[in-house]
């Protein structure tokens, strides 16, 4: 999903995009959450005893609960989240959608013989690797998000490129999801582990494009190349290129038609009817309603008609649900704190480089820094 | 070459001990002029900024323009090694990656040095316009910190508002509401104990309770604490440090919701 291995490659080449915070430091932020993967991970995360958590019926809920509590959680910190749906997939996405359900095919066929053998902990792995975001499922989290208040949008097409849009529109700050694509749409700051479990402890890992730019050195659509040829859902890519490899052809060319032009073909085989172009299309101008059309409303609970929809036949603890609103409707009472960076201009960000860069171990800098920084800040 | 004395540690031990509640790790940047530190804490609410004149102090000698980013614990953890009446000399070369603290007791029979390492610090810095204050309150900085630290039971947030009248601080939260007046108070055979308020227009904002109490640990600065504000602009905390430069403390207000 996403693009391949971007974010370890990011994290070894341009250190600098990437930087971990808190949850705590995101109030007052409205942030676009990638609904579909969310819910995937309720979905596979949300659990007891490994089991998904279901109506009297079976249905699971698991994507509900998750909803739920991790938007309290969010509000309760002050951040304003805003759901996105994805609509239809486009259709180059075809090949990619094809082979996950080939490997949905093999899990099945896997779980059932884990059955069969009675081994209980394959039955559960291959169980997760079954869960698939319904239809129904997201109608269900849309109309309990309607319930709490908190606004979501259906994409036309893929919601990472409806995010990226609105964080380009300056309509919200961020995009919260674990796909590394919301980068190639061009979102200019990207939130990864936001709706993860507080238990978890995960720090925030916050992206910045413009930095991950500066850092590679390259511009959007040499960037959106260069993702084509890290892998992306909707093409292939060209066997026996990895990252690094794709950096300095792209570094080196500039543009996949260049690079096409310049390798050993026999040796780096370029798929059959490689249609890179269709894939940058997508990213350069995909499907997606205009940012200034949507309004933004973060509205009143409604706790009566919450505790219908999850109490009873969804089985969730009254109890807990009015606790939950509780904690929703104490959210929105209070105060928003402002930011001094909405008050005062940045002028400037010195990086974090001695200006004596012109000492003579230049070349190693980068490894002795490293190595220095352990054993900062302890005076003897 | 970079050579800062000044006799009385105390004052620096104050400074730093007002300051790393708010910041883990802050530059200094040492000019000719003196000293200055300008860092927002890691949510961005507030912001500090120092400025020690380089007169100020009994012997500084700064050749070339040097910033010294250090980790506030470990720069307080130096300091603890002073005695309460210790001359310190600071110094640095020119590019180094480490700073040298020097202390010198009164009677010039004990002499220790430590030597402490930088760190390399990503720098943001703002522009701070000026701003036609609607009203500065000048009052006692214990007066200040002990109003705050009262109300801080009630709520998270304060209110200030700020009238002909006088001033007045409120919170309210779970348990009920708390409210402190103040009057202006002229005392002039101690200064340091009058409150006075410079009016414009009234004016009335709320702050979280959370940053004005790490405010209030610049309290042993100063005597007398100076509060300017503005509708929508931050609120500025100012200590005097005597004879060296001030310790200004910049908090952006809480905003009421609106529908969007």
């Amino acid at each position: 999903m996403g693009i391949l291995n971007l974010t370890k490659f990011l994290a070894d080449v341009a250190p600098h995009c990437i930087k971990e915070t808190d949850i705590k430091s995101y109030f007052g932020r409205k942030v676009a959450i990638d609904a579909s993967m969310s819910l995937y991970q309720f979905l596979i995360a949300v659990r007891s005893e490994g089991a998904q958590l279901t109506t009297a019926d079976g249905e699971p809920t698991s994507h509900l609960v998750g909803t739920f509590y991790r938007t309290i959680r969010l509000l309760e910190h002050g951040i304003k989240p805003v759901y996105v749906f994805d609509g239809k997939p486009p259709e180059m996405k075809g090949g990619e959608l094809n082979k996950r359900m080939e490997k949905r095919a093999e899990a099945q066929k896997a779980l059932d013989k884990a059955m069969e053998a009675g081994d209980q902990a394959e039955v559960d792995k291959f169980n997760r690797r079954l869960v698939k975001v319904t239809r129904h499922h997201a109608d269900e989290a849309k109309e309990l998000l309607r319930l709490m208040g908190v606004p979501y949008i259906e994409a036309p097409c893929e919601a990472e490129a409806q995010c990226a849009a609105m964080v380009k529109a300056g309509k919200i700050y961020a995009t919260a999801t674990e796909d590394m694509d919301a980068l190639t749409f061009g979102s200019d700051i990207v939130l990864r582990h936001l709706t993860f479990s507080e238990a978890r402890k995960m720090p925030i890992q916050e992206i910045h494009l413009k930095i991950v730019l500066q850092e590679l050195n390259l511009s959007q659509t040499e960037f959106i190349d260069f993702c084509i040829l890290m892998g992306c859902d909707y093409t292939d890519s060209i066997r026996g290129i990895g990252p690094k490899k794709s950096i300095e052809l792209i570094k080196n060319h500039r543009s996949i038609e260049k690079i096409l032009e310049n390798i050993d073909k026999s040796k780096y085989p370029p798929p059959e009817d490689w249609n890179y172009e269709g894939a940058r299309g997508l990213f350069v101008k995909p499907e997606i309603s205009d940012p200034d059309s949507i309004e933004l409303k973060w509205g009143e609970p409604d706790e009566e008609g919450m505790v219908k929809f999850l109490c009873g036949h969804r089985q969730f603890s009254e109890d807990r649900v009015r606790n939950g609103i509780k904690k929703l409707q104490k959210a929105r009472g209070t105060s928003t704190q402002a930011r001094l960076d909405g008050f005062f201009t940045v002028l400037g960000t010195t990086p974090a480089k001695r200006k004596a860069d012109d000492k003579k171990n230049t070349p190693n800098k980068r490894g002795k820094l490293g190595g220095a920084g352990k054993g900062r800040g302890r005076p003897k | 070459m970079f050579e800062a004395r000044l006799v009385n540690s105390s004052t620096f031990r104050k400074v730093l001990d007002a300051i790393k509640d708010l910041l883990n790790e802050a530059s200094f940047d040492c000019s000719e002029n003196g000293i200055q530190l300008q860092a927002m804490d890691s949510s961005h609410v507030s912001l500090v900024s120092l400025n020690l004149k380089s007169d100020g102090f009994d012997k500084f000698r700064c050749d070339r323009n040097l910033t010294m980013g250090m980790n506030l614990t470990s720069l307080g953890k130096v300091f603890k090694c002073s005695g309460a009446d210790d001359t310190v000399t600071m110094k640095a070369q020119d590019y180094a990656d480490t700073v040298t603290f020097m202390f010198e007791s009164k009677k010039q029979d004990k002499i220790s040095d430590y030597e402490m390492k930088l760190m390399n610090l990503d720098q943001e810095h703002l522009g701070i316009p000026d701003t036609e204050f609607s009203c500065i309150i000048k009052m006692p900085s214990i007066e200040f910190a002990r109003i705050i630290r009262d109300l801080s039971q009630f709520g998270e947030s304060i209110v200030i508002s700020c009238t002909k009248e006088g001033v007045k601080f409120s919170a309210q939260g779970d348990i009920g509401t708390g409210n402190v007046k103040l009057a202006q108070t002229h005392n002039f055979d101690k200064e340091e104990e009058s409150v006075t308020i410079d009016l414009q227009e009234p004016v009335a904002l709320t702050f979280a309770c959370q940053y004005l109490n790490s405010f209030t640990k610049a309290t042993p600065l100063s005597n007398q604490v100076k509060l300017s504000m503005c509708e929508n602009v931050p609120l500025v905390v100012e200590y005097q440090i005597p004879e060296l430069g001030h310790l200004r403390f910049y908090l952006a207000p809480k905003i009421e919701e609106d529908e969007n």
